[in-house]
């Protein structure tokens, strides 16, 4: 008993001579420290920090959100012709549900939920519209002035691409030209169509030159309105379109759509 | 998708070389260039505080309370142009319930409050509290409970109790000294810490800030009390105003051969984007940072302020020259943070072309606002003047 009454006065003794001020400072210096405490108490999720700098619920969050996307092997199963092809072509790097979208509900149930293949032309160009910060030698073309208002699918296939080729004697000369030709409404119309080239053009390209179509009714086998050609090619009356000129000195043959 | 366009045509036609296209756009504005001025004439004003009660520096007696109040003022406001620039504020209560420790910009809030409650209140408050105690037994009404407030009810004013303020005021201004340079080396740090720009990654960036910090901070002060001084009618106290302006002369050219060092060591290293740099100096920077920064900011000012020192000039003259050279030096300091934030972000970081920035004058990241934003300290220092007159005559004996 006498120790504790000791003990009290050695207590008050000393609190006696902590300063007036300390004293003071430290009451908003508790509530500050308290509030603070409190605050984190409340605020911050419990499970915050036990993996990291987020909270653990987060990944069971994450993990029990619906699966919507399935895996490329499960496409094999029943499509193996399709995926083979496609795993030997250029888009081998590009997964099925890149363009067919999430698949896991297809797997469930193939007949209930059939998959889109876009067939629009907008989707294509996605990778494949000319953008100058798109590696050289990577397939690209100008949607507008590209065979406009035909599906990309009715020329390519999807699962095989193949980027449209130019003979290589005469890519090697007029490169310039066969890149042109190749984003144009011409594109499969080969070289020889228009230019009866002689064999020596190869060898002495300056001595043996290529000739240029002379008459008007070449371009008119497909352009006439008679012509049996396919429905979508522009047609014109050969008779009163121009009638004092050959085609080409108003038209450029390897980019038509051009002005 | 047209408004955006439209906002990026003007500056799309002042790119030159190549430029990555997410560089086309600056994301630290004029917000970003108003954090660290505002930041650094905190730090430079409570330095200038601590002259007086660490190395007993008499003649910048009249100006240590003032001093004080400027930093307050101006810490106050000082995360404000953050915070807009951020948005969302009240998310910014987040970095200090989960403190983020590998992050400097999280950091942020604990150097800023720990600046703010462990030294400048607390040395306020040591300060001012015997005059508190006064001021309240002869007021009336509601500044003498204000008054009360502020002493947190305080009576003593004893001999023992004056003895332990001033004794705390030491030792808190001892650690406020190094607060105060961790507060300003900290945003040079933030800048000279990102290797990946070559204009900011520099080791001396923290040094470069705090000294330019602590000129800034001189030079305002001094601004203040001669203005101040004017509009309430008193004399100039000379003796004062010689010493500021000696301390602002003497900083000046240690900050001076810290940007020449640092200007040098870059020559001399010359590494790869010195190329690109010298385009931003004689291109882009030319008039912020040769003329305006300088030219105006350092060389005339040095000029002025050692004319003085070197011929006899009179008191009149005197504060003319004082006057305008810490106007020039605020200038100056303004577009030293302008050249570090804006410069920064105007070369690509392929190093083979430049930006430009165009201020607007709407809008939050605006110049209205960053006008405000400097403005509105001004307006904070005015209320705490009113509440604690930092006067030399208010003070009670």
């Amino acid at each position: 008993m006498k120790d504790i009454s000791f003990l009290a006065k050695w207590a008050k003794k000393f609190w006696k001579k902590v300063p007036d001020q300390v004293v003071r400072l430290s009451i908003p210096i508790l509530i500050l420290i308290i509030g603070f405490i409190v605050m984190r108490n409340l605020l911050v999720p419990s499970d915050f920090g036990k993996y990291g700098h987020f909270r653990a619920a987060a990944i069971d969050e994450l993990v029990s959100q619906e699966i919507q996307y399935s895996e490329h092997e499960m496409c094999f199963e029943c499509h193996d012709d399709v995926v083979k092809a496609k795993n030997m072509s250029y888009h081998r790097g590009v997964e099925c549900e890149v363009c067919h979208g999430p698949a896991a509900a297809h797997i469930e149930d193939p007949e209930g939920n059939q998959l889109p293949a876009p067939r629009e032309r907008g989707y294509c160009p996605l990778c494949h519209e000319y953008l100058p910060s798109r590696p050289t030698g990577f397939p690209q073309i100008v949607s507008e002035s590209h065979n406009p208002f035909r599906a990309c699918v009715s020329c390519h296939d999807a699962h095989d691409p193949k980027p449209p080729t130019v003979p290589k004697e005469c890519e090697a000369c007029h490169a310039e030209i066969a890149r042109t030709k190749a984003l144009s409404h011409h594109v499969y119309i080969s070289c020889i169509r228009c230019h009866k080239t002689p064999k020596e053009h190869n060898i002495r390209p300056r001595a043996h030159r290529p000739e240029k179509p002379s008459t008007r009714e070449f371009c008119g086998e497909c352009h006439d309105e008679k012509a049996p050609s396919a429905k979508g090619v522009p047609r014109v009356n050969m008779e009163t379109h121009g009638e004092r000129y050959v085609c080409w000195q108003c038209h450029y043959p390897h980019l038509p759509e051009a002005h | 998708m047209e408004e955006i366009a439209h906002q990026l045509a003007p500056i799309l036609e002042q790119i030159t070389g190549y430029i990555y296209p997410n560089e086309i756009e600056l994301h630290w504005r004029i917000l970003i260039v108003v954090y660290p001025y505002i930041t650094g004439l905190v730090a430079g004003a409570f330095i200038l505080a601590s002259l007086v009660k660490v190395f007993n520096v008499r003649e910048v007696q009249p100006t240590y309370r003032l001093s004080l109040l400027t930093a307050l003022a101006f810490l106050i406001v000082a995360p404000l142009p953050l915070l807009a620039h951020i948005g969302h504020p009240e998310k910014s209560l987040e970095i200090f319930l989960t403190p983020n420790f590998s992050s400097a910009m999280a950091m942020f809030g604990f150097i800023y409050a720990w600046y703010l409650m462990a030294v400048l209140l607390l040395e306020i408050w040591f300060d001012y509290r015997r005059d508190l105690i006064i001021w309240a037994k002869n007021e009336k009404g509601l500044m003498k409970w204000i008054h009360r407030i502020f002493t947190l009810f305080s009576t003593d004013t004893s001999e023992r109790a004056v003895r332990f303020d001033k004794r705390s005021i030491k030792a808190i201004t001892i650690v406020g000294i190094p607060s105060a340079f961790l507060l300003h080396g900290y945003v040079g740090f933030i800048f000279g810490s990102v290797k990946a720009n070559p204009w900011w990654s520099s080791v001396l960036m923290p040094i470069v800030f705090l000294f330019s910090a602590i000129v800034s901070g001189i030079a305002l002060v001094l601004l203040i009390y001669m203005v101040v001084t004017l509009v309430r009618g008193k004399e100039i106290n000379m003796a004062c105003l010689d010493k500021l302006a000696g301390y602002l002369f003497y900083t000046m050219i240690i900050d001076f051969s810290l940007e020449a060092l640092d200007f040098i060591h870059r020559l001399y290293e010359s590494e790869e984007s010195i190329e690109i740099l010298s385009q931003l100096i004689s291109g882009r920077l030319f008039v912020s940072l040769i003329v305006i920064q300088l030219l105006l900011g350092m060389i005339l000012p040095l000029a002025g302020l050692s004319s003085v020192k070197l011929f006899r000039v009179p008191a009149e003259l005197r504060r003319h020259i004082y006057f305008v050279s810490a106007l020039l030096v605020q200038v100056g300091i303004f577009t030293t943070r302008w050249n570090v934030v804006i410069g920064g972000q105007l070369f690509s970081k392929s190093f083979r072309g430049l930006t430009a920035y165009k201020m607007s004058l709407g809008g939050v990241e605006g110049l209205l606002v960053s006008l405000g934003f400097l403005i509105l300290p001004f307006i904070v220092l005015y209320i705490l003047v009113k509440i604690f007159p930092p006067w030399q005559e208010a003070k009670q004996p």
